[in-house]
C-alpha cells in the first residue's frame, strides 16, 4: 500500500515535471509560431492548435498572424508646388513569413521601426512628387457634377436670379490625374518593395488625414472669409439697390400721378369755363344793351354795399328832388 | 513504520478527507469551466486547444473543462457605434456631449481646397464572430482609422458647399459602400450598418463670415421692405389726392355749367317780359336795384350837386360807412 503511494507520488511528480518542461504548446487562433531549437528555426506553424516539442531545448517564439495597425505621425511634407500639408497615414500589415521575420526583425517593436521608415519615406517620395489636388481629390467629380454653385435662401423679396449672378463665383478645377486612391496606391507599391524581406506584407497604406501647415492654413482661412465677405456684400449692396429702385418708383409714380390728376381737372374745368361761356354768350348776345342794363344792375347790387359812399344828387335817382317833373 | 497515519493527526487531514477535498475541488472548477450561458444578444466562439471549433448562439452549453476548449463570447446583435470629431459622455434623455473638440478627425480639406469641419458617427454589427476575434489585431484602430481616411477621401471629392449641403446624402451611402469593401478586405467581421454625418460647419476662424453671409441675406430683405414701406406710406395717399383733385374739378364743371345756365334762364325770364314793356321794366329794375342797395345802410352822404366846391368834412373813424 505504501509502495503503491510512493511510486503514485513519484509518477505525479514526473508528470507535473514533464508538464512544466512543457512538451506541448498551444498556438491559439490569430497566432503563428517559429520553433528555435537552439538557435535554429526547426518548425514553422501557421495553424492554430495543440501541438509537441522537445523539452528544454526548444524554445516556441509566438507572432500575431493577424492584420495589424502601423499608425505613423503626421509628416510635413511639400507637395509638388510647393505648399506644406500635414500628412497621417496608417497602414495595415501583417506577418506573411515568420520566419523571415525571425531572422530580420525578431521583436514587434523593431518591425514598427522598420515600418516607420519604409512607410515615412514612400509618403514622403510620393507626396512631393504630387500636385496637391492629386493627393486631396481623388476624382474628376468637382468637375463633372454640375450645379456647384451656392444655392441661397434669400426669402421672397429678392430675385433669386438676378442675385446669382453677383454671388456665384466660377471657378474652374483642375483635373485630377490620378487621385488619392491611386496616390496612396503608389505609396503602397513603393513600400511593399522592401516589406517581403522582413516577412512582412503590406496589406494597405492610406492617408487618415491631410491638412494644411499652419501658415497656409491661416491664409486659407483668410480666402474663405474674404469669399463669404464678397458674397455678403453683394447681398447687402443688391438690398440697398432694391430700396432705392422701391424709392424711385415712389418718386415717379408719385409725380405722374398728381401731374396727370392736376391736368385732368384743368381740362375738365377747362371745358366747363368753355361750355359756361358759350351759354351766356347765346343768350345774350339777343340783346347786348339789355344784357349791359342787367348786368351792371347785378354787379351794382353785389359791389354798391361795400363802398364808403358820398352820393351827389346828381344820380338819375334823385331827379324828382327837384321837380315832381323831374329835373 | 506501523504508524504511518500517526494517530494525533486531526480528522480532516487524513489521506481519506484530503482526497475528498482535492476531488470536490476537482469537481467544482471541472463544472465551473465545462459550462458557458451566452446572452440573447451574443454568439460564442468555441476554440479546443487554440483552434477554432465553433460557434454557438445563445444558451447553455457544454465544452470541455479545463480550458481545453475556451469560449469568447461577441456581441453580433448589437449595433455599436463609433463617433468621430465628437463624444458623447453621457447618453440619456438629456444627452451630455464633451466640449472637447477633435480637429484631428474633424479637420478635413475639401475638393476646393478650402477646410471643413466633419463630425460623424458610423454604425456597425459584428456578422462573422470567427473573424472579428481572430483576423484583426487592433480593432477599434482599423475601424476608426478606416472610417476617417474613407470620409477624408469623400470630402476631398467635394467643394464645402456641397459637403456642407446637397452631398451628405452621397457621401452617407459611399462611406457606408466604400468602407464594407475595406472591411470584408481585411476580414473584420463587421458589417457598417449606416454612416451618419453630424455636425458639418466651416471652421471656427471663419464661421463668423459664414454666418455673415446669413445676416446679409437678412439685411438685403430688410432694406427692400423698407423700400416698399416708403413707397407703400406715399402711393396710395397720392393715388386718393389725384382723385380729390379730379373730383374737385369735376364739381367746380358742373357749377360752372348749372350756375350759367340758371344765370342764363333768369335772364331769358327777364328779357321775355321786358321786351314787352322796355321802358318801364328798365326803370323798375333801376329803382329796385337802388332800394335793394341802400335799403338797410345809413351814413350814406348825400351832396346836393348844385353845391360847387364842397368837401365833403368825413367822419374818418366812422364805421357807418362801412358794413
Amino acid at each position: 500500500m505504501k509502495r503503491f503511494i510512493t511510486i503514485l507520488i513519484v509518477l505525479a511528480v514526473i508528470l507535473v515535471g514533464f508538464l512544466i518542461a512543457g512538451p506541448f504548446y498551444i498556438i491559439n487562433e490569430g497566432d503563428q509560431a517559429v520553433v528555435v531549437r537552439l538557435g535554429q528555426i526547426v518548425e514553422v506553424r501557421r495553424e492554430a492548435g495543440l501541438y509537441l516539442k522537445t523539452p528544454f531545448l526548444d524554445d516556441v517564439v509566438i507572432f500575431p498572424k493577424r492584420v495589424m495597425s502601423w499608425d505613423g505621425e503626421p509628416q510635413r511634407i511639400p507637395t509638388k508646388e510647393n505648399q506644406f500639408i500635414w500628412v497621417d497615414t496608417t497602414a495595415r500589415w501583417r506577418i506573411s513569413d515568420p520566419k523571415k521575420f525571425y531572422e530580420s526583425i525578431t521583436f514587434m517593436e523593431a518591425a514598427y521601426g522598420r515600418l516607420d521608415d519604409v512607410i515615412d519615406s514612400a509618403v514622403r517620395t510620393v507626396i512631393a512628387d504630387n500636385w496637391l489636388r492629386e493627393t486631396v481629390r481623388n476624382s474628376n467629380l468637382i468637375i463633372q457634377r454640375p450645379g456647384t454653385t451656392e444655392n441661397f435662401e434669400v426669402g421672397g423679396e429678392a430675385d433669386a436670379g438676378q442675385l446669382s449672378a453677383f454671388t456665384r463665383s466660377d471657378v474652374t478645377y483642375e483635373p485630377v490625374q490620378k487621385g488619392r486612391r491611386a496616390l496612396a496606391q503608389e505609396i503602397l507599391t513603393l513600400a511593399r518593395q522592401l516589406t517581403p524581406e522582413y516577412g512582412m506584407e503590406l496589406i494597405d497604406v492610406v492617408p487618415r488625414q491631410i491638412k494644411y501647415s499652419d501658415e497656409l492654413t491661416q491664409s486659407v482661412y483668410n480666402r474663405m472669409i474674404k469669399e463669404r465677405n464678397q458674397i455678403a456684400q453683394a447681398f447687402r449692396s443688391f438690398g440697398e439697390g432694391k430700396k432705392a429702385e422701391w424709392l424711385g418708383k415712389l418718386d415717379n409714380e408719385k409725380r405722374s400721378l398728381l401731374s396727370a390728376s392736376y391736368e385732368k381737372s384743368e381740362v375738365i374745368k377747362g371745358t366747363a369755363d368753355a361750355q359756361a361761356t358759350s351759354i351766356y354768350a347765346r343768350s345774350y348776345s339777343k340783346d347786348p344793351d339789355f344784357f349791359d342794363f342787367w348786368r351792371g344792375l347785378e354787379s351794382y347790387r353785389s359791389t354798391l354795399s361795400k363802398f364808403d359812399k358820398t352820393l351827389s344828387t346828381d344820380l338819375d335817382y334823385f331827379k324828382y328832388l327837384y321837380s315832381p317833373r323831374g329835373r | 513504520m506501523r504508524n504511518a497515519t500517526p494517530p494525533h493527526l486531526p480528522r480532516w487531514a487524513k489521506p481519506a478527507t484530503m482526497g475528498l477535498v482535492v476531488l470536490g475541488i476537482l469537481a467544482l472548477v471541472f463544472l465551473s469551466t465545462s459550462f458557458y450561458i451566452v446572452d440573447q444578444t451574443e454568439e460564442a466562439v468555441i476554440t479546443r486547444f487554440g483552434r477554432y471549433l465553433t460557434t454557438t448562439g445563445p444558451g447553455m452549453h457544454y465544452k470541455l473543462p479545463f480550458g481545453i476548449d475556451k469560449h469568447y463570447p461577441v456581441k453580433t446583435r448589437v449595433v455599436q457605434t463609433e463617433q468621430f470629431g465628437f463624444r458623447t459622455i453621457k447618453s440619456g434623455i438629456n444627452t451630455v456631449y464633451s466640449n472637447e473638440t477633435f480637429p484631428e478627425e474633424s479637420t478635413m480639406l475639401t475638393g476646393d481646397l478650402n477646410i471643413v469641419d466633419v463630425e460623424w458617427i458610423i454604425q456597425y454589427r459584428i456578422v462573422d464572430p470567427r473573424a472579428w476575434l481572430f483576423n484583426v489585431k487592433e480593432k477599434t484602430n482599423t475601424l476608426r482609422d478606416v472610417s476617417r481616411s474613407i470620409i477624408n477621401m469623400l470630402v476631398g471629392d467635394r467643394t464645402i458647399l456641397d459637403v456642407i449641403g446637397p452631398e451628405r446624402t452621397n457621401i452617407e451611402v459611399e462611406g457606408t459602400k466604400l468602407m464594407n469593401e475595406t472591411f470584408n478586405k481585411y476580414g473584420l467581421g463587421i458589417e457598417v450598418i449606416a454612416v451618419k454625418l453630424q455636425n458639418i460647419v466651416p471652421p471656427k476662424g471663419v464661421q463668423e463670415a459664414f454666418e455673415d453671409v446669413n445676416k446679409a441675406i437678412q439685411d438685403m430683405n430688410r432694406l427692400i421692405n423698407e423700400g416698399k414701406e416708403a413707397y407703400n406710406a406715399e402711393i396710395p395717399k397720392a393715388q386718393g389726392q389725384a382723385a380729390q383733385q379730379i373730383q374737385v374739378a369735376q364739381g367746380y364743371a358742373t357749377e360752372r355749367i348749372n350756375k350759367a345756365n340758371g344765370d342764363v334762364a333768369r335772364f331769358n325770364s327777364v328779357y321775355e317780359e321786358y321786351r314787352k314793356a322796355p321802358d318801364v321794366t328798365r326803370k323798375r329794375l333801376y329803382y329796385e336795384m337802388i332800394e335793394a342797395v341802400f335799403q338797410n345802410q345809413s351814413g350814406t352822404t348825400l351832396i346836393d350837386r348844385r353845391f360847387q366846391n364842397f368837401l365833403p368834412m368825413k367822419n374818418l373813424d366812422a364805421t357807418g360807412g362801412k358794413e
